[in-house]
Order: structure tokens, then sequence, then C-alpha cells
């Protein structure tokens, strides 16, 4: 991924709400925004609406009808067992092993989706994009755009204390 | 910011048309039938001492977890637990209907039937009024200190306050969680007197506050149409929207929890209970109480999107209300009256009791300031955002 990104360093969050804003109207991409804490009016403006919770849901459907025709397979079809003079097929206790495979499932295939999705995994090397983020400083970065000049004197009247250009 | 709620007449006529329905209702039922009359007045008396109950739980929860959010609708449960010492004036009418509705009380009843001898120590017309009795004075001292200190608070802005708010909010949750779980046993499970279930009580005391927090949205959203609590946003109904959803799962779980067992082993004592229910007439209601107290909030409520849309909560919460009507209804009727019916009674003395807790309800929202003032939250609570 050797792209060149603009990196924009902003001394406190304000002034780079203020940009962000900006930028967003002309509809700029944009990557990321760095910072030591979380800002609720930066998180509103950066994130998109995800679509986990519809997968999630999709998952757990899938989990139901798989262990329902799993018990059904085993207790009706394939070993009809009579125990307690319960009827061969009963539901009730299949809706306690259905629920739980339901949020097991669930559970680790929406971890596995997110991570597959923001590329992340064991053993992935940490980018950081620069060690003052830990420290005090706040950091957008920018998509390589075809204006990227214009996007830098945005910037510097919006007050970016430094604007680099780097490879991530 | 509208700061006090202002009563209306035309309001107060409608609650007394209401009331006087109930009391045509009552007299009618009287009439024709005293023992369905007399199971009916127990059903509204804990429905709605149910939802007092719950709407005070959830006001206390408030408290003990030192909530930011809910500090700006904090009147709502409080006024809505105003009810509680009515009910218990009418819960202590039970006393002249109890043989009619238990059956350990009938006269004569512990020389035939040998189970209910074994109980009678506890199942006495003396001690179950002297618990009543107890578990009132419990939940009103306790609710009292709760209004007491809330009302305090509002002209002093001392911290103190605020302090011994939160401590008779965790002696409330104390008392409610106990005394309720054992008030509902008392009331409700007494009536199928040779049945028993270890999850009944808490099952009760928990679902309260489900329908409790339905009570609280429901008066949000009419005060709100009304023009008070403009500075209530989306993510406070957000978050009133997570409390129906989650304890719609909490309802869920419990329901079936005391199903499953009885299901599986399959002991007569047991089963007895749910041979009418689930096998007998009482099928449909059965099968419509899961739908409307589980099954439909469960589903709707799922999506953050869609259950924080006033619309929706509102439509939520008056079906979680006709649900928990189907609740009770399903937990005394069978044993108290034995076949299923509905008509104007029914109707009739719901609609009664339910002119009388509003009444109570608004009369206990007009007397106080309708935004608590110098409570520590209150400007979190207004800036309140998700």
């Amino acid at each position: 991924m050797a792209q060149k990104n603009i990196v924009a360093k902003f001394r406190d969050e304000l002034t780079l709400l203020k940009a962000l804003k900006r930028l967003k109207e002309k509809k700029v991409n944009l990557i990321d925004v760095y910072g030591p804490f979380a800002n609720h009016d930066i998180l509103k403006l950066v994130t998109k609406e995800s679509r986990l919770p519809y997968l999630a849901v999709l998952y757990g459907t899938i989990a139901i009808a798989a262990t329902f025709s799993f018990i059904y397979y085993t207790a009706v079809i394939d070993y009809p067992l009579s125990y307690g003079g319960k009827p061969v097929f009963s539901f009730p206790p299949m809706v306690v092993i259905m629920f739980l495979v339901c949020i097991l499932l669930t559970t680790i295939l929406s971890v596995i989706t997110f991570h597959g999705r923001t590329q992340i995994f064991p053993g992935k090397p940490n980018q950081i994009i620069d060690p003052a983020v830990t420290d005090d400083s706040f950091y957008l970065v920018l998509d390589q755009n075809f204006n990227t000049e214009e996007i830098k004197i945005w910037l510097q009247e919006d007050g970016a204390d430094e604007i680099t250009e780097k490879e991530i | 910011m509208e700061t006090s709620y202002t009563p209306k007449k035309t309001m107060n006529l409608i609650f007394a048309g209401m009331m006087l329905i109930g009391i045509v209702a009552v007299i009618a039922g009287f009439m024709s039938d005293t023992q369905r009359t007399w199971a009916n007045i127990l059903l509204n008396n804990y429905y709605f001492i149910t939802l007092s109950m719950g709407a005070l739980l959830f006001y206390s929860i408030q408290y003990i977890t030192n909530s930011g959010w809910s500090a700006v609708i904090q009147r709502i449960p409080q006024a809505l637990g105003g009810f509680l010492p009515v009910g218990a004036l009418l819960m202590l009418l039970m006393y002249l209907g109890l043989p009619q509705v238990y059956e350990w009380a009938h006269e004569g009843i512990t020389e035939t039937d040998k189970l209910i001898a074994h109980k009678e120590p506890f199942l006495n017309v003396p001690f179950f009024m002297i618990r009543l009795i107890i578990y009132f004075i419990l939940f009103l001292g306790a609710g009292y200190m709760l209004r007491r200190y809330a009302l305090l608070q509002d002209k002093n802005s001392d911290l103190k306050y605020h302090e011994r708010s939160r401590y008779f909010a965790q002696v409330y949750i104390f008392v409610g969680a106990i005394f309720f779980s054992f008030a509902s046993k008392d009331w409700l499970m007494t009536i199928d007197s040779h049945w028993y279930s270890t999850m009944f009580g808490f099952r009760n005391m928990i679902i309260s506050m489900y329908y409790g927090s339905a009570a609280v949205i429901l008066l949000l959203l009419f005060l709100r149409s009304q023009g008070y609590f403009k500075e209530v946003k989306d993510a406070h109904f957000h978050d009133l929207g997570r409390y129906i959803f989650r304890f719609s799962i909490v309802w869920g779980y419990l329901w079936f929890m005391q199903f499953l067992i009885i299901w599986y082993a399959n002991i007569p004592e047991l089963t007895v209970y749910y041979e009418p229910r689930f096998l007998g007439e009482w099928q449909l209601v059965f099968y419509a109480e899961l739908f409307i107290n589980f099954a439909i909030p469960f589903v709707v409520m799922m999506s953050d999107e869609v259950g924080k849309k006033p619309r929706v909560l509102l439509g939520i919460s008056i079906l979680l209300l006709i649900g928990l009507w189907l609740n009770i209804y399903l937990q005394i009727m069978p044993g108290a009256y034995g076949p299923m019916k509905f008509g104007f009674v029914e109707l009739g003395m719901w609609i009664g009791y339910a002119g009388l807790f509003l009444g109570v309800v608004f009369f206990a929202l007009g007397n106080v300031a309708l935004i608590p003032k110098n409570h520590p939250y209150l400007e979190e609570s207004l800036h309140h955002h998700v």
C-alpha cells in the first residue's frame, strides 16, 4: 500500500474539528483521525454506519436454523429415543441449545468478520502515524486527492501546525 | 424550560368519567358474579401496583448507578410511584373477598384438604393480612423517603440531599427486590395453593421493572405531546428503548425457565398449573402473552435506529400494558375463577382503575417541579447524547 497520504497535525481538537467540518463540506476523501482521547463530535463526523449488526442478525438466524436441523436430524430422524415419556420431537428442550449456540456462533463469526473487514489480525505490526499521537497532538489523515495543493491551503487556513505527506 | 405541570380540568373530568365506568362495572359484576368481580379487583390492584413498583425501582436504579442521563425525567417514575398508597388501601379491601379468590381461605378447607392443612400455619387469613400490611409499610416508608429527599433537594442545593436520596434508593431496591417477590407469591401464587414455583416471586419482581419502564415512556410521550419535556432528545429515548429491549430478553428468559423445568420434570403437582393454560381453554391467551410480551418487543427493539423512534416506543409501550394485563389475567383467572371470560366487567374495571391511577399520578405530578432543581446531574442530562 505504498500510497502518499496527507497528514496534518493539530494542536487541539477544536481546531481539528473546524478543519474537519470544512473538509466534509468539500467532500474530501478522509482516511482516519488520530488523537490521544475520544471526542464525540469528531466521532460523529468520521464514523460511517456499520453494517455489522445486520450481519450479526443473519449469523444468529443461520445458527438457530442450523442447530435446529442438527437436533432434529439426530433426535428425530436418525436415532429416535423415547425417554421420560416425552414425544420424540419436543421443542422446549431444543430452545436452550439453540439459544446458546446462537450466541456462540454469532459472537465468533462477528469477531472474524470485524477483523477481516478492518484487516486486523494477531501479529500485525502497529502503524503509528507519529509518536506524538500518544502525547498531545491530533492528526488528520487524508487520502490522495486530485486537488492536493488546495487541500493543503484549507488545512493551513484552519490552523494546522504541520502538513506532511507520508506513505502508509 | 417548563418547570411545573399545570393540570387540565378536562383531563380530570375524563378520569372521573373513567372511574364512573369502573364503579358501574364493579356494581354490575357484584350483581352477576361475585367471584369473578373479586378476581378482577385483585387483578387490577396487582396490575397498577406493579406499574408503581416498577417505576420506583426504575427510579432507584438511576440513583444507585449514578446515571446522569435520566435526571431530567426522574419526576415521571416518582409520580407513577404515587399510586402505591392508594394501591395499599385497595389491597386492604381484598380482606372482604379473600375466600372468593383464595382456595385456602375457604371455611373448613383444612379438614378436607390435607396439603392446605399442612400449609395452614403460613396460609391463614390473619397472617396474610399482617404480611400485606408489613409489605406496604416497607414500600411506602422507603418510597416516602425517596420523595421527601427529592423535594428537599428542590429547595436546597446542598449535595447531602442527593446522598440521602442515593441511600434510600439502595433501601428501596433492597425492600422492593425482597418483599415485592414475597408479595407477588402471597397475592398471586397462593391462588393455586397446591402448586408452587421457586421462580415465581423473582420473576414477578423483575418484570415489574419491564412494565414500569413502559409506563414511564408512555407518560413521558404524553407530556411531550402536551408541550412539556422539550429537552428530552433522541438520546434519552434511545436509553429508554434499551431498557425495554433488555427487559424483553429477561422476560423471555424467566418465563422459559419456569416453564421448561416444570415441563421437563412432568410432576403432577407442578404441571397442574400449566395444564389448563398450555393445553386447556387458555391456550390462546398463553401464546398471545408470549408474543406480546416477548417476541414482538424483542424483534422490534433489536435495531438501535428503530428502537429510539418515539412512535415505535409508543406502540411497544401500549402493547406492553396490554401484555401486562394478559400476564396477570393468566396468572389469576384459571385458579381463582375457572372458565375464560372477557366482558364488560373486565374491561370496565380496568378502565375505572386506570382512571384512578392516572388521576393520582397527575395529582402527584402537579404537586412538584416537573424538572428537578439542584439535581447534580441535571446539566449532564440536558446535554445527553450518545
